[in-house]
């Protein structure tokens, strides 16, 4: 369960990114975070993977209180996160296989358990034939597969994708978003920040929809009632 | 095991991998510790000289009366006890003559029709090094003016006044450039090295968000930097010698005897060994500096 309590974020040059938001996800949803460019979507994944501290309120993830993390455990709760970016964010001088593997030998596991488990993480997202190329020599969405299997491949608790089909045509944004479906059906939580109208229509799930650092709803598509709504 | 595997293979993977970055880091320790190299190999050089030179500073002592035997020794004994001698030597009228004659060359037969006797007998001390300098010889001179007998002295107060005068301008310069060196040394090397890992923020930026530790993700960097700073400073001491060979060793040699030629040295292990700990520590803490501002998790 992630939970945020009166969450609020100013940059250091006084621009206010989030007003007081509070939000509770439980485990295995899966959530939009949608709103105009400016709305604060990057600003709240950013809170959640303590690559930002928030000016006030607190954060939870599972039982641990981020906002008060030291350096070396945000690095042991970020090996719990997968992320996924619009730009990909891969090692463009290391092979597919490698940038898949890093999470493992970070994690320091042997080179036995890390070529079968990149192995089986780039077969699930089809790229098991590729995993000599370099980033640079697959197409976008390919990229974007690769990003999932290196977010995905130490099996994390929480799946954080910031505009991930932003960079995508729209075949390739389907494919990548039936991928995310997937993937939340394993009991992953999947949080997506974007503004792809199409995808959140054709791919309805809860949706948080922000304005001005506020979050101003929250809908699940199965129910017509707003979870929590702070403005 | 694996972890140090993996950090053995990140660093001679990266060097491989961006020649560039790694020869400009290589190239900039190099010339920078070559600099300091030669400059120490003048400097160690300069100093020698001037300890040979010092070698002659000692205190004449010319005796009114030459001494019995027992006299004698009774007071050779109390001069070595004092701490500035090194060495004190009687010389006799007959010997004192004999260097008079000697140093005369050809004009010794104006000795003629003299007897040794003309010139005193008289006692040369030397000084040990750390008391070569007009301080350590008026010291002595206190000393030796205990002894009601010893009042006729000589040791070449104008030359030693040059010689402190040189000495320490020689401290002062040495100091003053070896510090300036040292600093526009760390200066150079630790940019280059920022400018290295700025072009690889991207792999920071996406190890830190992969959960890798701070020291995780330093370490390697760090590996590499000092591992360059090595090849730099083997670098910087081949230099060294190619510029001692050339410019020192045959260059001056046309210039001074071939004497003084040889006494020039190249550095002694233990400098060759410190130039190289240096450049160790220089790729070290010159990738730690700039890796402080961007590995921040």
């Amino acid at each position: 369960m992630i939970q945020l309590f009166n969450v609020g974020k100013v940059y250091q040059n006084g621009a206010p990114a989030l007003h007081d938001i509070s939000l509770k996800i439980p485990d295995g949803d899966f959530v939009y975070i949608t709103g105009s460019s400016g709305a604060g979507k990057s600003t709240l994944l950013r809170l959640l993977y303590c690559a930002e501290k928030p000016s006030r309120g607190q954060i939870l993830m599972g039982e641990r209180n981020t906002t008060r993390l030291k350096s070396r455990n945000i690095a042991l709760l970020r090996r719990d996160i997968g992320f996924v970016f619009q730009d990909f964010k891969l090692l463009n001088n290391r092979s597919v296989f490698e940038n898949v593997a890093l999470p493992l030998q970070v994690q320091g596991l042997s080179k036995q358990e890390i070529s079968t488990q990149v192995y089986q993480m780039l077969q699930y997202v089809g790229l098991e034939y590729k995993l000599q190329r370099k980033p640079l020599e697959l197409s976008g969405g390919e990229q974007q597969r690769v990003a999932i299997a290196r977010a995905m491949v130490v099996n994390p608790r929480l799946l954080l994708a910031d505009e991930p089909t932003g960079n995508l045509d729209h075949e390739l944004a389907v494919e990548i978003m039936e991928m995310f479906t997937r993937i939340n059906e394993t009991g992953t939580t999947v949080l997506i920040a974007t503004h792809d109208k199409e995808m959140l229509e054709r791919f309805p799930h809860r949706t948080v929809v922000l304005h001005g650092g506020n979050i101003v709803s929250d809908d699940s598509p199965d129910s017509t009632d707003t979870c929590e709504e702070t403005t | 095991m694996e972890r140090f595997r993996y950090f053995l293979q990140r660093t001679v993977f990266s060097m491989k991998q961006s020649p560039l970055l790694c020869s400009a880091t290589i190239g900039t320790v190099a010339i920078a510790l070559m600099l300091l190299s030669f400059f120490t190999l003048i400097v160690l050089n300069v100093q020698n000289l001037t300890k040979q030179w010092s070698r002659d500073i000692q205190v004449v002592v010319y005796l009114d009366q030459v001494p019995s035997q027992t006299v004698l020794e009774q007071w050779l004994e109390e001069i070595e006890q004092y701490p500035e001698v090194e060495q004190v030597n009687y010389i006799s009228q007959q010997q004192a003559f004999e260097r008079f004659s000697e140093r005369l060359g050809q004009n010794k037969d104006l000795l003629d029709g003299l007897m040794p006797e003309v010139l005193p007998a008289a006692l040369e001390v030397s000084l040990t090094e750390t008391a070569r300098s007009r301080e350590g010889t008026e010291r002595l001179i206190s000393l030796l003016k205990n002894n009601k007998e010893f009042h006729n002295f000589r040791y070449g107060q104008e030359w030693l006044d040059r010689y402190d005068a040189f000495i320490f301008l020689l401290q002062l310069t040495g100091t003053l450039a070896g510090g300036f060196l040292v600093f526009a040394t760390l200066f150079i090397v630790s940019n280059t090295i920022k400018l290295t890992i700025y072009a690889r923020r991207d792999e920071l930026e996406i190890m830190g968000l992969i959960g890798a530790t701070p020291m995780f993700i330093k370490a390697p960097f760090m590996a590499e930097g000092a591992f360059q700073g090595i090849i730099g400073a083997i670098l910087a001491l081949g230099g060294c010698h190619i510029l001692y060979y050339f410019f020192l060793k045959k260059g001056l040699a046309a210039l001074l005897t071939t004497a003084a030629a040889e006494n020039i040295h190249f550095l002694p292990l233990i400098v060759q060994i410190a130039v190289i700990a240096t450049g160790l520590l220089l790729g070290f803490i010159g990738s730690l500096l700039p890796l402080r501002k961007f590995v921040r998790i």
